[in-house]
């Protein structure tokens, strides 16, 4: 094996990525999209912070402000944790939607099935699998972890979870 | 909402626990399409001397027997429905419960696979099981059962159905289950029924949450309705299973575990579960199953593991150090606690239950003989509601438990045979390891159950 050969990837993580571009309506939506990105951070940490999937989220404005994109790592399947996600962050998308050029039906708890399939067409896949450092750790198993005592025995530890 | 429940076309098993000591559920198979719609017309036609099909209003009386229904789609195609309606149902009723993609993740794997499923419920080289109805008598006594048997006997015989299989029921002493808890304390309360059980500090869930045709569980959406829509309102679907109970097994676990971490078997088997086995919450009592004053029956079901806004005054257990976050009842009820998604309140299931097998004797605890439940898990989507407790929840880890699953029902497997139990003052939690497979089902099947209107309709059907 020399330096040129493909190593193999780590383990499959239980985190998932998602890459969701959409189109900004006009420089006018843009403005507002900055807008409400920024009053309702702590809001929306808030319902990031309820839902218990999400490892990181941001939002970046690409092209010119062209294109809002969200930059995600998350638990779970899209499929699985619809329902429950759509209910927590239904007022984050419903919020934002509105000021793209195609949005799925709107409010997005009416047709959560609809808001699945614009999320699923609207992520570009990632060139090759998503790296972790924490391959086999849900945002729970931190989370809980955290807690004095938790979690882990005292002859376990987090680096040997799975 | 009060009031607007449609309680005389509701069947009755998906509000009603009936409470009836002795149960008999036929799996039946469709030879015959008109014969068997006109078992389905004699079924819910009301008239004397033959067994009906009941619905949630209530009785002036209560009956020596009853009777519910559950269609498989198989069972639906087999009446006669036509192609565009049943098109319309969910995807997972369709696919079914033995659909060889999912039965891993629902823990069907081993000795569960749906190929070993006993008759009528097995799924033979891939293939939906040939049960089609499935018909469920409720029995005050043995009489009653056995004499409303002989009359469906005789309706089985003149009708275009088959037998494949009949299971028995028999309630234990004290309302026990095989595992030594009582059991169905906790049920879903939803909004609009008036024989709804006492206050449990946990939301009232909304009808659609359990019937077709009403305002579901999250905000502004309701569970599409098979078409036609206005025929199948009130109705709901069911995952049935036969569940086998390794109550050797589990008395043995216990025995060696308290033994080796020098506890109570009891106290384990209450962290296990959640519930002390006389049915008190180590919630609320997390030291004897014995609370002096004594916790009356209204309360056992009145407790969070959380504070929320609407109750302050709760022992916040999020660390899990009474009730373990990877307990039984936790786990498949997180109430208000900490679970990925979010969705504490929202995968609820109205379960149904009746042992089946010889009670379990401790001095002969190898006596060769199955024992377990007949359950009904009731919802109004089996895809969100009973298939992802089951997949997330209790075959998987969403509650950071480093991998654990249910230990009492999950299928267990080297590598994910622990449990941990959280301890006060501290201290390092006590790890259970090497946690047997203490539950094995030996049959399941997705149910429709039509209202009384979409029986009718069914029976109505023409070629």
């Amino acid at each position: 094996m020399d330096a040129t050969t493909p190593q193999p990837l780590p383990v499959q993580p239980v985190q998932n990525a998602l890459n969701l571009i959409c189109i900004i309506k006009s420089p006018e939506a843009q403005q507002h999209l900055e807008t409400l990105l920024t009053q309702h951070a702590l809001d929306n940490a808030k319902i990031l912070n309820a839902v218990g999937t999400v490892h990181f989220a941001r939002f970046v404005f690409l092209e010119n402000n062209t294109k809002l994109a969200l930059f995600t790592e998350y638990d779970g399947s899209l499929d699985t944790y619809v329902m429950d996600f759509v209910k927590a962050a239904s007022p984050l998308f419903n919020m934002l939607l509105q000021h793209v050029a195609d949005p799925p039906p709107l409010p997005v708890e009416s047709k959560p099935q609809e808001f699945l399939d614009w999320v699923k067409k609207h992520d570009l896949p990632s060139v090759v699998p998503l790296y972790s450092a924490y391959p086999t750790l849900t945002v729970q198993d931190i989370v809980s972890n955290l807690m004095p005592n938790a979690g882990a025995t005292a002859s376990e530890s987090v680096s040997q979870s799975g | 909402m009060a009031g607007e429940l449609a309680l005389e076309d509701i069947q009755g098993v998906i509000l009603r626990g009936y409470t009836m000591p002795l149960q008999r559920h036929f799996l039946l198979g469709v030879t015959e399409a008109t014969g068997a719609r006109r078992l389905l017309a004699r079924l819910t036609s009301g008239e004397a001397d033959t067994p009906q099909i009941v619905s949630a209003a209530p009785w002036a009386a209560k009956p020596d027997s009853l009777l519910n229904i559950g269609i498989t789609f198989e069972g639906l195609k087999a009446l006669g429905l036509p192609e565009e309606f049943l098109e319309s149902f969910p995807a997972e009723f369709i696919r079914g419960a033995g659909d060889l993609a999912n039965a891993p993740a629902l823990g069907y794997t081993g000795e569960s696979d749906p190929a070993q499923w006993k008759a009528g419920l097995a799924w033979k080289e891939g293939k939906p099981a040939p049960a089609h109805l499935l018909l469920f008598l409720y029995a005050q006594d043995e009489a009653a059962r056995d004499a409303a048997t002989s009359q469906l006997t005789q309706l089985f015989a003149e009708s275009g159905v088959n037998v494949l299989s009949i299971f028995d029921g028999a309630e234990l002493r004290d309302h026990r289950v095989h595992f030594g808890y009582i059991d169905g304390i906790a049920q879903p309360r939803i909004e609009g029924d008036p024989l709804m059980r006492s206050e449990d500090n946990q939301p009232l869930s909304p009808p659609g949450a359990f019937l077709l045709g009403y305002a579901s569980q999250y905000p502004h959406f309701m569970y599409p309705v098979p078409a036609p829509a206005e025929i199948w309102k009130n109705g709901s679907f069911a995952a049935y299973g036969i569940l086998e109970q390794d109550t050797a097994g589990f008395e043995a676990y216990l025995t060696q575990a308290a033994a080796e971490h020098k506890c109570s078997k009891e106290w384990l088997a209450a962290k296990i579960c959640g519930r002390w086995r006389n049915g008190i919450p180590i919630s609320l009592s997390p030291d004897t199953d014995k609370p002096d004053p004594p916790l009356p029956f209204e309360e056992w079901n009145r407790f969070d593991f959380v504070r929320t806004a609407e109750h302050q005054d709760v022992f916040d257990d999020s660390r899990g150090v009474r009730c373990p976050i990877g307990s039984h009842i936790r786990r498949n009820n997180p109430r208000g606690g900490r679970v990925a998604g979010n969705g504490g309140h929202l995968h609820r299931l109205m379960r149904r239950g009746i042992p089946y097998g010889p009670e379990f004797d401790p001095a002969s605890p190898h006596d060769g003989r199955e024992r377990g439940l007949l359950g009904m898990f009731i919802c109004v989507s089996l895809k969100d509601q009973f298939e992802f407790l089951m997949i997330e929840w209790v075959n998987k880890d969403a509650f950071g438990l480093l991998g654990d699953r249910d230990p009492l029902v999950g299928a267990n497997e080297i590598g994910t045979r622990r449990f941990r139990i959280p301890m006060p003052d501290g201290k390092s939690p006590m790890l259970l390891q090497n946690l047997p497979r203490f539950m094995t089902t030996r049959g399941a099947a997705y149910c429709f159950l039509p209202s009384l209107t979409g029986l009718r309709y069914l029976a109505a059907l023409s070629e």
